[in-house]
């Protein structure tokens, strides 16, 4: 073999063991809504885990929560984030549209359109229900105090105003008039508009104001099993929304990052076996049957409307209701100013 | 919104407590009316609720406000000068400066050595300015000595601590103690070996480091000013590459070479050759008229510190080699130059290549002096023996010097000193009839206030 032969083959097998050898560490960020916390941080190490087992490589999620109008708008302004989690479709289509970072296409890169699990939206009241509320109707009573989010910055607040709405129009001789009639007593109730939904549930359960929280499904549940200390209650509506919260790769910030690869495996594996059964662990409704009929006790059986039936998608609510001076702003403000 | 939202709720639970003094009245008065209204533990739970609503609302207007505090830009006075930076640092500028005013005399008072005199070496105000976080924009204009020369104006493009990119007018990289601040030389002029490196050139270079540090390079095309040269463009197509590495194997220790070479092509009128001057900074060498730069000119420079506790060393070594040519001579000339300088600080200071801050700056009212430095050089300058006697003239301009000098600084605070040093320098050479140059005493101080 001749010199230079050798240092072929030595340069070779250099090669070779260099993907392996030059397994660095790699740092994720997850730009999420406000009551994903606990969710994210058992899927996170769950995820570290499954990686490092199939690749060597160690991988760090950092995670950042807040409203999900806000976590888009912090997107759109910088934030590197490697994979968005947000409360609804509208809010990633806004990243994609104002800053380009996600493919306009990313709702067809994921199975059920992105969306690995679902919520609703429920009531959460005071131990024994004083104030009895028990439907829609009853959050538009004189004297009933309704905790719910701004819906200008908090994607949970806008499935809870979307929820009312459906509810409210859906009602025999309901009409847009009659909707908008409904939320805005709705919203007259309203002391405090946090600006996300983690915000709300503290103000409810933490600061004990108001007599009944509109809430996500998952934080309801978490509140009356964990957070409340048994001191809140849910309440079921007859009818709800079917909240589809959806992820997407910020592909054009993993790409610079070099954490393409890496962002890609940690939203599939929220497809996983594993995945949704964390996802059903946290109160949210797994898209896996087998794993949805294992936790079937814990979700409530009730009518859920979707956005596109009632509202023909995200993009026509999001400009009628929530754009600045759309339905809510109307309402919200006429209110605020007073007679 | 918040303030009406907070507005209403205040006007709501004051009218609350209005009304709960004259409920307990009634409840005592009439036993049916006592039906008919809410009872005091409603009143209670309702006043609870407000009081509540209102103390949430306050939390979350501090919130918004803390929040709203952190998007505000920030402005600071502080040893990095006067700076307004955006929030997210994305956006600054900084607005730094300073001043030397100097002292020269010539003991000896030989008259063609030079005039003693006072005046304003340096008035240079630095503005900086960052956009976008990757683009930052430097001006150096100097108002010193009656006149206005702008000594750096350039462009860095940072995408990250191994490549910025640099663009526009700045130090080639190449003198180690002409690379070091203005603020921050350890005497009062630069040695001997700045006279055969550029002062300021127009070019592109990319300049990093690796390793935390360790290792620094630049790489770069300049239009190529002669030696001591400071020009805003060129008046040939003759550029130079320049390019230094530097390492820092060890806390305080740093080592490295740099060099340049390319073409240069003066005329009569322009010859591009330099006039190089003593310590003292008077003309002691020149080309005889209509001498030119016409060929290849290169410099190599290797270059050393060393900073451990409060002792400094400095040395480097120049090589400047240049193809000149008078009528139908021609010589390629080289000169060469070095020197060793040493700083001690007396009151204990950690001695850096850069500007030190006292250990106790000056504060008459804890009997805080500031830090007192002494320093020593030596250094020799030779002029190629190929310039005389057709390219030069032994009789004005001097074949070799050496100069010792001392010198003592005291530190008030950062950046601001008085100085004083005392030089002499011994020549070969510049004098009518074979002789040498007279020995120069240099006698030079500098109050300096830097921010």
């Amino acid at each position: 073999m001749s010199r230079l032969t050798r240092l072929a083959v030595a340069l070779v097998a250099l090669g070779g063991s260099a993907p392996a050898a030059a397994q660095k560490p790699v740092t994720l960020l997850n730009v999420s809504y406000d009551p994903t916390r606990e969710l994210y941080q058992d899927v996170n190490a769950a995820f570290a885990r499954y990686w490092k087992t199939k690749t060597g490589q160690d991988v760090v999620v950092r995670q950042s929560h807040g409203g999900s109008g806000s976590q888009a708008r912090a997107v759109i302004d910088g934030l590197d984030a490697d994979v968005v989690t947000l409360a609804l479709a509208g809010d990633i289509d806004r990243i994609s549209e104002k800053s380009g970072l996600i493919p306009a296409d990313w709702q067809s890169r994921l199975p059920h359109n992105s969306t690995p699990y679902t919520s609703t939206i429920v009531f959460l009241v005071r131990k024994g229900n004083p104030k009895h509320i028990r439907d829609w109707d009853d959050l538009t009573r004189p004297g009933v105090s309704v905790v719910t989010p701004n819906p200008k910055t908090s994607g949970g607040a806008r499935w809870n105003y979307l929820a009312a709405w459906s509810y409210a129009l859906k009602r025999p001789g309901g009409t847009q008039e009659s909707a908008r009639a409904f939320v805005a007593k709705l919203y007259h109730n309203v002391p405090v508009l946090d600006a996300g939904a983690r915000g709300a549930t503290t103000t409810f359960v933490e600061r004990g104001i108001g007599d009944v929280l509109i809430a996500w499904e998952n934080e309801a549940l978490l509140a009356a099993k964990e957070l409340g200390g048994g001191q809140v209650e849910l309440v079921v509506p007859s009818v709800s929304i079917l909240a589809e919260p959806p992820v997407a790769v910020v592909e054009k910030v993993a790409k610079r990052r070099g954490t393409l690869a890496v962002a890609q495996a940690y939203l599939e594996y929220l497809y996983s076996d594993e995945g949704q059964d964390i996802a059903a662990r946290h109160y949210y409704r797994p898209r896996n049957q087998t794993i949805a009929a294992r936790y079937a006790s814990q979700f409530p059986k009730l009518t859920l409307f979707t956005v596109d039936a009632v509202f023909g998608g995200w993009k026509g609510a999001q400009a009628t209701h929530f754009a600045d001076g759309g339905v809510f702003d109307q309402i919200y403000l006429v209110q605020a100013a007073g007679p | 919104m918040d303030w009406k939202a907070m507005s209403r709720y205040v006007v709501m639970a004051g009218a609350g407590i209005t009304l709960a003094v004259p409920t307990v009245t009634a409840q005592q008065d009439s036993a049916a009316r006592r039906d008919s209204q809410p009872s005091l533990a409603e009143q209670v739970e309702v006043l609870d609720q407000k009081v509540r609503v209102l103390a949430r609302l306050l939390e979350l207007q501090r919130d918004s406000l803390t929040a709203a505090a952190k998007q505000q830009p920030k402005v600071t006075a502080g040893k990095e000068g006067f700076v307004i930076r955006s929030a997210d640092g994305d956006f600054q500028l900084k607005v730094r400066g300073y001043v030397q005013a100097d002292g020269r005399s010539y003991p000896d008072g030989a008259p063609v050595l030079g005039t003693s005199t006072l005046f304003l070496r340096r008035a240079r105000p630095v503005t900086e300015v960052t956009a976008w976080r990757y683009f930052t924009l430097k001006l150096v204009p100097d108002f010193g000595q009656g006149r206005v020369v702008l000594f750096d104006a350039y462009l860095d493009f940072r995408t990250g601590p191994a490549l910025t990119f640099r663009a526009g007018k700045t130090k080639p990289p190449i003198g180690l103690e002409r690379l070091q601040l203005a603020t921050d030389i350890r005497f009062i002029e630069r040695g001997l070996p700045t006279n055969l490196v550029p002062n300021r050139d127009v070019g592109l270079q990319a300049v990093g480091d690796f390793a935390g540090g360790r290792l620094s390079y630049a790489v770069g095309v300049f239009n190529g000013v002669p030696d001591l040269g400071n020009l805003d463009g060129d008046a040939t197509n003759d550029k130079d590459l320049v390019g230094r590495v530097f390492l820092k194997p060890t806390q305080g220790l740093g080592i490295g070479i740099a060099a340049s070479t390319g073409n240069e092509h003066g005329t009569v009128t322009a010859p591009s050759l330099a006039a190089y001057v003593t310590p003292g900074q008077q003309t002691m060498f020149r080309y005889r008229d209509s001498t030119i730069a016409n060929g290849r000119r290169y410099r190599v420079t290797p270059q050393v510190y060393f900073y451990g506790g409060p002792l400094g060393l400095l040395g480097e070594y120049v090589v400047s080699s240049q193809v000149v040519t008078r009528g139908a001579a021609v010589g390629e000339l080289k000169h060469t130059s070095w020197q060793v300088a040493g700083s001690w600080y007396v009151t204990g200071e950690k001695a850096s290549f850069t500007a030190v801050a006292p250990r106790r700056p000056f504060d008459t009212s804890e009997k805080h002096w500031g830090a007192l430095e002494i320093g020593a050089r030596y250094g020799q300058l030779t002029l190629d023996d190929a310039a005389f006697p057709i390219f030069a003239n032994s009789t004005n301009a001097v074949r070799d010097v050496r100069a010792w000098g001392v010198g003592v600084t005291w530190h008030f605070v950062r950046g601001t000193q008085l100085s004083a040093n005392y030089e002499q320098a011994q020549f070969t050479g510049g004098a009518p009839s074979g002789a040498d140059r007279a020995t120069e005493h240099f006698f030079a101080t500098r109050f300096q206030q830097a921010f």
